[in-house]
C-alpha cells in the first residue's frame, strides 16, 4: 500500500510540473499583454511597470523565477488586481468554491445513492421513474439554463432565496448548490442503481440471503459496500470537477469564489493569475484523483496489487 | 403513527419556507453594481471607470462633480487663474480633516500628485499632468529622468494653497482636479502601511463624504458615511455598497429581486423590453465614449481619400444604431461634440444631406476609386467580441455590401488582442473607441494629433498647428472655437467614419433620488438620498 501511495504521489507532481511548465509557455502564445491598453502609454512609463513584473526579463527566465516562487509558495503578483498577490486572491475566494463544492458533494451524493439504491430495490416503481426523471432532467438540461430559472423561481417568484452575491449567509449558500449538485445527483443516482442491480445478483448476496440474513442487513453490510466502488471511482474526479466546475455557478449566482478568476484572468492576460488558477485546479483534481484511488485500493485489495 | 410523521413533516416545511421568505426588506443601504471587480483601490493607481465610483465616493479632490457633471468646489473653496491662463491657485477650505480626524493640508494634495508621477507607484496616471493638462516638470518625473520633487510644478506654499504652474493654458485642469484622477495622500498611513493602507478596512485614511468598511474580493466594498466629512451634514445616504456584478443578466434579477438599487448594465437584448415595462427606471445617456471605424492609412487603398469618404458616406447610422445595435447608442456624424454642451463643433461635410443623398454620392466616389462590381473591394473589420460590437460591424459590412458592394468580413477578437492588433497595423477597417479623459472636446482632439503619435499613420502638419493655436488660448470660448476649427481638418480627411457615442446604461429604483445624467459619469453617492 506505501508502495502503491508513493508511486501515485509521485505520478502526480510529474504531471503537476509538466502542467505547470505548458501552461506558462502556451499562454504567452496568446496575442495581447497584460498591459495592452486602448491608449499608447508612453515607452518609458509602460517599461517601468513592465520591469515592476519582470515581464522585461526573457520569458526562461521568467519562467525560472515562478517556479522558484513556487516552490515557495510564491504566485506572483497579479497584473489585473493590483491590490493583492495570486496567493491572497486564491487565498480569499478558495473557501467560497469549496464550501459550494463541499455541499454539492455531499448532497449529490446523499440523494443520489439513495434515489439509485431505491431505484434497484424497488425497479419500475414510483421511486425508480422519479430517479430516472431526476435524472434526465439533471445530464439534460445545462446549469446556464437551470441557474437563471431556479433564481427566477425561488428568488424572483417566490422570494425565498437571494437571487445572488454572498450577503446573506446559508440563504446564500442554498442555490449554487443545488444547481451544482442536480446534473451529479443524476449520474451518482445511474451509477447505483446499476451496479446495486448488478450486485444484488451476486452470489455472496444470494449466499448472505440464503443463510438467513435479513433484506436490510444483507444490504447493509454486504451489498452496499460492492455497489457503492463504481460511486467512488467516480466520485473523485467528479469531486475536482464539482469544485473546479462551479467556474459557471460562481458567475450565475455571484460568488465570489476562485472559479471567476478562470475566464477572467485569461482574458485579461494576467499571466500570474491565470497560473495560480491553474495550479490549484491541477493540483486538486490530482490529489483528489489519488485520494479515489486509495479509497478504491482500501475497498477493493485486486486495485491496490495492480490487478 | 405515520400521520403524525406526515404532519410534523410538513409542518417542519412549512416553518423552513417562512424563515426563507422572509421579505427583503428596502434598508438604508444603497445597493450598486460595479460590473468587474474593480483592478484597485489605490486611488492613485486605479484606471477604471467603475471603481472609479467607489474612489468617488471615499476620497476628494480639489474640485467635485455634482449629479449632472458640473464643476463644484471639493476640497478647494475657490480657485483663480493667471491672465496668460497658465497658472492656477487652489485656496483650501479651513478645518479640513482627514477620516481619522488628521488636518488635511495642502500639502497631502501635493503629496499626492507626487506619488502618482512617482515611476515607483507604476501607474499610468500621469499622464493626466504631463499630457492632457502640461505641469511644468510632470515628465521628467513620471519618466524617472528627475526624482527632484522641487523641479514639479506644483507647490504648496502654506497649508491651504496649492499653485499648479502649467507649460502652455488649459482650462480644463479643472476638470482633472477631482478624485479619480487627483487624490490626496495621508503621508503618515502611506509611510506605516504603504499601498495596502488603502485597500485594508482597518488601516484606510481618506477624505471623501464616505469610508470604506469592508472590502471582500469578487464580493463587494461596503462604505459608510465619514463624519469627519466638511460636508458630513448633507450626506444623506449614510451607507454605500458597492457588489461585483459581473454578470449582467444576474444583475438584472438582483435588481428585481430588491438586491441592487442602481445596476451597472443593462442585458442588450432586454433594453427594449424593460423601457416599455418600466421606462422611469430605465437610464439611457451618453458616456465619454465615442465608437468610431479607423482606415488603416499605411494600406493602398484606404490612402484614397475617395474611398474612405465613400465608405464613411455608405453607413446609415440612424438604421445601425436604432434598428440593428439596438443598444441605445447615439448616433453621430461629428468626433468631439456632444460630450461639452459649450462646444459648437462640425460635423461631417455631407451631415446635412439625406442618407439616400450620402449614398448616391458615396457610388459615385466608390467608383471614382476605381472600384466596381466587377471589382470590388475585399476588407476586414476588426473589433472585440463583444455583442454590441459585433452586431455593429456586421451591421456596417451588410450597409456597405448592399450600397457599394464591398465584400467586408468581420474578424473579432477578444479585446487584448484587438488591442495589440491595432498597433501590428495588420488590419484594414478599425472597430475603435476613444473614452475621454474628461467630457471636452480637447480630450478627443489632441489624441489624434498626428505628434501624439496615436497610431493611425495620419501626416496633416495643419492639424497639429491647429490645435497648437488652441492649445495657446487661455479662455474656453474662444478655445472652443479654435478646436472646432482643428475638428473640421480632422473631419475633413475622412481617416475614420465616425459612428456613435456609446451609452450609459442604468436601472435606478424609482425611491433613489437625485441621480442626474452625467457624461463624465462620477455619479457621487453623496448627493443622491432615499424617497
Amino acid at each position: 500500500m506505501l508502495r502503491f501511495t508513493l508511486k501515485r504521489l509521485i505520478d502526480g507532481a510529474i504531471t503537476l510540473a509538466a502542467l505547470v511548465t505548458l501552461t506558462f509557455f502556451v499562454m504567452r502564445l496568446a496575442p495581447g499583454g497584460p498591459f495592452s491598453k486602448s491608449r499608447k502609454v508612453s515607452a518609458e512609463v509602460l517599461a517601468i511597470i513592465e520591469k515592476k513584473y519582470h515581464l522585461d526579463e526573457p520569458i526562461p527566465q521568467q519562467f525560472a523565477r515562478y517556479v522558484w516562487g513556487l516552490l515557495h509558495l510564491d504566485f506572483g503578483p497579479s497584473t489585473r488586481f493590483r491590490d493583492y498577490d495570486v496567493g491572497a486572491l486564491l487565498a480569499s475566494g478558495l473557501p467560497y468554491s469549496l464550501t459550494i463544492g463541499f455541499w454539492a458533494v455531499v448532497v449529490a451524493t446523499l440523494i443520489g445513492v439513495s434515489l439509485g439504491i431505491a431505484g434497484a430495490l424497488r425497479r419500475n416503481s414510483a421511486t425508480d421513474y422519479l430517479a430516472g426523471i431526476v435524472g434526465v432532467v439533471g445530464i439534460a438540461i445545462p446549469i446556464f439554463v437551470i441557474g437563471p430559472l431556479f433564481q427566477v423561481i425561488f428568488a424572483l417568484k417566490l422570494g425565498w432565496l437571494p437571487v445572488g452575491g454572498w450577503n446573506d449567509g446559508l440563504r446564500s449558500l442554498i442555490l449554487p448548490v443545488l444547481v451544482l449538485s442536480l446534473p451529479n445527483i443524476a449520474y451518482i443516482s445511474r451509477i447505483t442503481r446499476t451496479s446495486m442491480i448488478e450486485v444484488m445478483r451476486e452470489n455472496y448476496v444470494r449466499t448472505a440471503r440464503a443463510k438467513g440474513l435479513g433484506a436490510a442487513r444483507t444490504i447493509r453490510s454486504h451489498a452496499l459496500k460492492g455497489a457503492l466502488l463504481p460511486v467512488i471511482a467516480y466520485l473523485g474526479p467528479a469531486t475536482a470537477a464539482i469544485i473546479t466546475g462551479s467556474v459557471l455557478i460562481e458567475t450565475i449566482f455571484a460568488v465570489p469564489g476562485i472559479g471567476r478568476h478562470f475566464v477572467d484572468a485569461a482574458l485579461n492576460r494576467d499571466y500570474p493569475l491565470v497560473m495560480g488558477v491553474t495550479v490549484v485546479y491541477g493540483g486538486l483534481l490530482i490529489v483528489f484523483n489519488i485520494g479515489t484511488d486509495l479509497m478504491r485500493g482500501y475497498l477493493d485489495p485486486r486495485v491496490r496489487n495492480g490487478g | 403513527m405515520p400521520k403524525l410523521f406526515g404532519t410534523a413533516l410538513c409542518g417542519l416545511v412549512l416553518a423552513a419556507s417562512l424563515a426563507f421568505a422572509a421579505p427583503v426588506l428596502a434598508d438604508d443601504i444603497l445597493d450598486r453594481g460595479v460590473g468587474s471587480e474593480w483592478s484597485s483601490l489605490d486611488p492613485h493607481v486605479n484606471f477604471d471607470a467603475a471603481a472609479g465610483w467607489i474612489m468617488m465616493d471615499a476620497y476628494e479632490g480639489l474640485v467635485t462633480f455634482g449629479p449632472t457633471g458640473d464643476i463644484r468646489p471639493g476640497a478647494a473653496e475657490s480657485w483663480d487663474a493667471s491672465a496668460d491662463g497658465k497658472t492656477y491657485t487652489f485656496h483650501l477650505r479651513d478645518g479640513l480633516k482627514w477620516s481619522n480626524g488628521d488636518p488635511l493640508t495642502a500639502q497631502d494634495y501635493l503629496a499626492g500628485f507626487l506619488r502618482t508621477l512617482n515611476p515607483a507607484t507604476a501607474t499610468e496616471k500621469g499622464y493626466y499632468f504631463y499630457s492632457v493638462i502640461r505641469v511644468k516638470g510632470a515628465k521628467d518625473l513620471a519618466e524617472g529622468t528627475t526624482t527632484d520633487p522641487a523641479t514639479l510644478g506644483i507647490t504648496a506654499p502654506d497649508a491651504r494653497t496649492i499653485v499648479v504652474e502649467m507649460l502652455s493654458p488649459a482650462p480644463h485642469i479643472l476638470d482633472i482636479m477631482g478624485a479619480f484622477q487627483a487624490p490626496p495622500l495621508h503621508g503618515p498611513s502611506f509611510a506605516a502601511n504603504g499601498a495596502a493602507g488603502f485597500i485594508d478596512p482597518a488601516k484606510v485614511v481618506s477624505n471623501g463624504a464616505y469610508v470604506i468598511k469592508e472590502v471582500v474580493p469578487q464580493s463587494h466594498v461596503y462604505l459608510e458615511a465619514n463624519p469627519n466629512y466638511w460636508d458630513a451634514a448633507n450626506v444623506k445616504i449614510k451607507k454605500v455598497k458597492y457588489h461585483v456584478t459581473e454578470d449582467v443578466s444576474t444583475e438584472l434579477k438582483r435588481y428585481r429581486a430588491g438586491e441592487i438599487d442602481i445596476t451597472y448594465d443593462i442585458p442588450l437584448n432586454q433594453t427594449e423590453a424593460l423601457l416599455a415595462e418600466i421606462p422611469a427606471e430605465v437610464y439611457l445617456y451618453g458616456s465619454t465614449q465615442v465608437d468610431y471605424y479607423s482606415f488603416n492609412l499605411t494600406k493602398e487603398p484606404f490612402k484614397n481619400i475617395d474611398l474612405r469618404r465613400a465608405l464613411s458616406l455608405a453607413i446609415d447610422r440612424e438604421t445601425l444604431e436604432n434598428k440593428i445595435v439596438k443598444a441605445g447608442a447615439p448616433p453621430v456624424m461629428n468626433y468631439a461634440g456632444g460630450f461639452d454642451p459649450s462646444y459648437d463643433g462640425p460635423s461631417i461635410a455631407e451631415a446635412a444631406l439625406t442618407q439616400a443623398e450620402r449614398e448616391t454620392l458615396a457610388q459615385e466616389l466608390y467608383a471614382k476609386a476605381g472600384y466596381g462590381p466587377d471589382n470590388p473591394l475585399q476588407i476586414s473589420i476588426a473589433t472585440t467580441v463583444a455583442e454590441d460590437v459585433t452586431r455593429r460591424a456586421q451591421g456596417v459590412a451588410l450597409m456597405w455590401k448592399k450600397v457599394l458592394g464591398v465584400e467586408a468580413t468581420v474578424n473579432a477578437s477578444e479585446r487584448k488582442a484587438w488591442l495589440d492588433l491595432f498597433y501590428t497595423a495588420d488590419w484594414d477597417v478599425f472597430g475603435d473607441n476613444l473614452v475621454g479623459d474628461f467630457a471636452g472636446a480637447e480630450t478627443y482632439l489632441a489624441y489624434m494629433r498626428p505628434s501624439a503619435e496615436p497610431g493611425y499613420n495620419w501626416v496633416k502638419p495643419e492639424y497639429d498647428a491647429a490645435m497648437d493655436v488652441a492649445a495657446n488660448i487661455p479662455d474656453k470660448p474662444n478655445r472652443n472655437k479654435a478646436l472646432a476649427a482643428a475638428e473640421k481638418i480632422l473631419l475633413d480627411d475622412y481617416i475614420f467614419a465616425p459612428l456613435s457615442h456609446a451609452p450609459t446604461r442604468h436601472l435606478i429604483k424609482p425611491n433613489v433620488k437625485g441621480f442626474g445624467k452625467s457624461v463624465a459619469g462620477y455619479d457621487n453617492s453623496q448627493f443622491l438620498s432615499f424617497e
